[in-house]
Formats: C-alpha cells, structure tokens, sequence
C-alpha cells in the first residue's frame, strides 16, 4: 500500500457554515479513513446534516477546507465531487419517480457514450454496445438487495424502505468511493435496518467509504469504527461509540441537547 | 384547385409546423421539466429572423414597412439562421433559470419574459414594423404555378418534420432522455449523481429554441406575414395544452395533442357561425375549451391520451450467478 493510499479519503479542516449571523457549523474537522465507516452523532441542531451538505458540494462552505482522496475539493459543487467518487443521499430519500427501479440505477452509471453529444448524434450505433453492461450491473445490485423483483415498477410507487435502498443503489452505480449518508436508516424497520447495515459492512469490506449521519445510537455502535459528537456547530468529541457513551461531555450534550 | 384543396394545404402546413413547436416544448417541459412559458418567444424569433432575411431593404415596394436587415437571403439559408437564432434566443432565456430559481418561480420569470418581448417588439416600430408586423415576406416557390408551390411547400414541411422527428427521438430515448427525465423528476438528486444540470438545461433550451425558431420560419415563409398578434403569450398556452393534453413527456403523445388542439378544436370552432351581436365569441369559445380541457385532463387523466411509456431492457446474462460489481471499479 502506498502512502497515498493510507491517507484518509476525506479531511475536513476547520469548516464554518453560517446562515445570516447563525454558525451553524463553526470550525468543524474530523477525517474519514478508506474503507471504514464514521459515524456523526449529536443532538438536532448541532449541525451534522449541514456538515454533510457542505461536504458534499450541496451548500457551499463560508469557510474552511475540504480534500477528498487529497485533492482540494472546497466549493466545488455537487455534481462534480459525484463524478470524483464523492456521492451523497439525502434525509427523505430521493428518487427519480417517472423513472423505473431498474432505470433510477442505469441513469447513474458514469461516463455513459448515450450521454455525450456524439452519442445523441449517432443513437444506438454509438451507445448501443455499452448499454447491456450498464442494464446488467443495475440488476445484479438490484439482486443483490433482493429488489430483482422490482425492477419494472416506478420509483413512485416504491415503498419507504425500498426507495432508500435504490438511493444506496443508485450511489453505488456511480463508482461511488465515499458514500455520504444522511440518516439512511430514518423510517426503516428494524429487520430492513439491519439489512442495510450487513450491505454497508459487506461493501466497506470492498474497500468502499461511508460517513453518516444516523440518530439510532445502536446502528452507530455496530457498524461505526469512528464517531464524531457534534454539539452546537462544533466536534465535542471523537472516537469509538462504546468509549463516547462514558464520557461526561457526551452524556451532558444529549440530555442538555 | 379548389377551396377545400387549399385548406388542407393550410391545415397540413399549420400541423406540421405546429408540431415542430410542441415537440420542442414537450423535450423542455414533458421530458426535461422546464416551465418554459417564453417557449412563443422562440417561434417569433425564427419567424422575425426569416422574415428580415429573405425580404429585401426596408426602402422597397415604396418603403411602407420598417424593419432591420433586409438581405434577400434564400430559403434555405435563412430557415437555418432561424433556427440558429431560436436556439440562441433559448439559451439566454434558460439563463434566467441558472439562479436555481424553483420551478413555479421560474416559469413566472419566463412569462414576464415572453410579455416583456412582444411590448418591445410592438413599441419600436423601426425593429420589426411594430404592431403592424411584417408583410410580403417571400415565399421560396413564389414562382411556381400556385398549386404545386403550395404542394411543394407540404412536402418541404414534411421533411422538416421527419427530421426533426430523429432529432427528438435521439435525445428522448436511450441514455440521454432517462438523464432529462432523471433532471425532470428531481434535479438535486440527478446532480448528486453526477449530471451537470446548468448544461443540461442550456442543452435542452437550445434544441427546443432550434424546434420553435425552425417552426416560427416554416410559418411565416407560407403565410407570407408575421406581427405580435401571432405570438401573443397566449400562444404558448395551446402548445401546452397540446404537451398536457397528449401526454407529457411522450413524444406521441404530444403529437396526438398538437392534432387535437391546434387542428381540431382551435381550427375547428371557426366553422361555428358567428353570432352577429357577439363578434369574436367563436374564437374565444376555442380558448374556453382549451382551458377547460387542462382542468380535465389535470383531474381525471394527468398522463395524457397516449402516456410516457414504461421502457423495456433486453434480459441479461444471468444476474443471480454473476458476482456483484458495486462499480467502484470505474473509479
């Protein structure tokens, strides 16, 4: 493994976030190691879905410095950190309705030759040869979270728990390095809860990066290899969950919180 | 040649061109999801750039219109500057949409737009003859014998439609039209993914600019004249009830829309008789029907006569076996 590769995926240096007068995040830094999962925990308010925003190229930083995969990333909007690898989804799970299962993961693939002005020109001549390994590769992801029955529904009529998942999917698509996640197991059942953990601890195992935003404290502990307690715009404390839950700071922000 | 001959000359002209311009919208609205509610902005760009092309210097037939330019140009020269020029006239339109301003904030923009541009063409007479509009605009088979001229010029409408047909097909379908309708259904999430919207968007102005300029030349050049009355905002309405009516997003659909509000309804209320203490009430019905027709099809049909259609993909080698490939190796 070269040096390179060691380094953390993500480093977020003292980032500010203001809104008006309020810091919502107020020199916030913490960094992502390859192939782990990081965990933000804190009460509401404390700014971890803003951090998740600006680190994903959602809203732009007031200041501060973001370096994905050691690349100086700050400011650079979203759809460029997504071709970079870097791929955020949101609280309320969205999907592309009017678009099938099957189609909301085959839109994600990057680099499509259909997507390019040569390829508009020249049809299926063009893109016609890529689109099979394209259609291919959504349905073995849809296999693989046992969506494969799905595949021609709508992404409108997709359950709560069904859509969250085409949204993981749909990242995945992407070639996705670092996987950015904003409660991904808010509304879920315990059992499809669970399920979405063992495909995070298999993927990671892939050498795939997660940061997530999760209030359930119990999915964190599980899957979390590092956690980072925010409180009113700023880290409180960082380190495993099962240490964190003993420290007095954390305890107070909670119940304060 | 009779008089029912040359009203199905008229007739097919108005369809063909009438379809060009609904295509056009239904790529922005229907499949890409801009409100563009200056879309009639476009059509009277590519008729005004025909127009002041192909007539001569404003001084001619005793100098009785003002207007810019005036270069003689032939019709097919001119039909692609129009084009040309409906497409750049989308483009900067669509740039008041980069503030990611939400849709309905959007589409408000762009109908104070399209009001904004027939005041300043009305008010300044010397641009393009003001209210009056231009007249005696050549026609490309002038001088032909009158009847085949009108023919001829069928099927010259008729090619433009074809190839315009490719055209929408290549961007609708395929891995393009799922991007556009990916934009259309939620644009945060399609950028989270990697699509560049602000050129997505431009994208879609400019081949929808290029549909209505192309639409707006075809017309003008057959009937000869073009003035603000014939790009009211109102316009853009019946194109979009066309869009609505025939199902968004579907480019058959849109079709079959654009034949039944262009052609039958809004051509044929002018057969009612007119009331003689009611001037003008025929007309309006047309656009009484047109509105009431949306409320319907709003509430009881939203996707129209002929719906987006549910795509197929051809069965892949065996998804079950194959080992998972989460992508991370384009990375």
């Amino acid at each position: 493994m070269t040096a390179a590769r060691a380094k953390p995926i993500l480093e977020v240096e003292g980032l500010v976030k203001r809104y008006g007068g309020v810091h919502a995040v107020d020199g916030v830094s913490f960094s992502v190691e390859r192939a782990s999962i990081t965990g933000i925990i804190g009460p509401n308010g404390a700014g971890k879905s803003t951090v998740l925003g600006v680190v994903s190229g959602f809203l732009p930083p007031t200041s501060g410095r973001i370096r994905f995969d050691g690349d100086d990333v700050t400011g650079e909007p979203m759809h460029r950190l997504a071709r970079r690898g870097l791929v955020r989804t949101f609280q309320l799970a969205r999907v592309f309705g009017g678009l099938t299962a099957l189609e909301n993961l085959a839109v994600a693939a990057p680099r499509q030759r259909g997507e390019r002005t040569l390829g508009v020109l020249g049809g299926r001549w063009v893109w016609g040869t890529e689109e099979p390994g394209v259609v291919g590769r959504a349905r073995r992801l849809l296999h693989t979270f046992g969506m494969a029955a799905s595949e021609n529904e709508y992404a409108r009529n997709l359950s709560g728990g069904q859509r969250r998942a085409v949204e993981v999917m749909r990242a995945l698509m992407t070639g996705a390095r670092l996987l950015v996640l904003d409660e991904p197991m808010a509304g879920l059942s315990p059992a499809l809860s669970r399920q979405l953990e063992e495909a995070f601890l298999r993927l990671v195992e892939e050498g795939l990066s997660l940061l997530l935003v999760e209030h359930e404290l119990d999915t964190v502990e599980r899957i979390c290899g590092k956690v980072v307690v925010m409180a009113q715009g700023r880290v409180l404390s960082e380190g495993r969950m099962a240490e964190l839950r003993l420290r007095q700071e954390v305890q107070d922000a909670y119940v304060i919180g | 040649m009779g008089a029912w001959e040359f009203y199905a000359v008229v007739l097919l002209v108005y369809l063909g061109t009438n379809l060009l311009s609904v295509w056009g919208l239904n790529l922005q609205f229907g499949v890409s999801g801009v409100a563009n509610l200056a879309y009639i902005v476009m059509v009277a760009a590519g008729a005004y750039t025909y127009g002041v092309l192909t007539l001569g210097p404003d001084t001619g037939n005793g100098g009785f219109q003002h207007y810019v330019i005036g270069l003689s140009l032939p019709f097919p020269l001119a039909v692609v500057a129009a084009a040309t020029v409906g497409a750049v006239v989308g483009v900067l339109v669509g740039l008041t949409g980069l503030k990611r301003l939400r849709q309905d904030y959007q589409a408000m923009a762009m109908l104070v737009v399209s009001i904004m541009a027939a005041t300043v063409v009305s008010a300044d007479t010397g641009l393009l003859n003001g209210n009056e509009g231009l007249s005696l605009i050549p026609n490309p088979f002038a001088d032909l014998d009158p009847e085949l001229g009108r023919w001829a010029y069928v099927g010259v409408v008729v090619v433009a439609c074809a190839a315009g047909w490719i055209v929408l097909r290549r961007l609708t379908t395929g891995p393009m039209g799922r991007t556009l309708r990916a934009m259309r259904d939620d644009e945060y999430a399609a950028a989270a993914i990697g699509k560049d919207i602000v050129v997505l968007r431009l994208m879609v102005q400019a081949v929808g600019g290029a549909f209505a300029g192309l639409s707006g030349a075809l017309l003008a050049a057959f009937i000869g004249g073009w003035s603000p009355s014939a790009w009211a905002y109102t316009e853009t309405l019946a194109l979009l009830t066309a869009v609505i009516v025939g199902g968004m997003g579907s480019d058959r659909g849109a079709s079959v829309g654009t034949l039944v509000v262009t052609i039958l309804i809004l051509q044929g209320v002018q057969f009612l008789p007119q009331i003689p203490s009611h001037p003008g009430l025929t007309e309006d019905l047309g656009w009484i029907v047109l509105g009431s027709l949306v409320i319907l099809f709003i509430f009881l049909r939203p996707q129209g006569l002929l719906p987006e259609r549910r795509p197929s993909y051809a069965e892949t080698a065996d998804p079950g076996m194959a080992e998972v490939d989460a992508g991370r190796r384009d990375g």
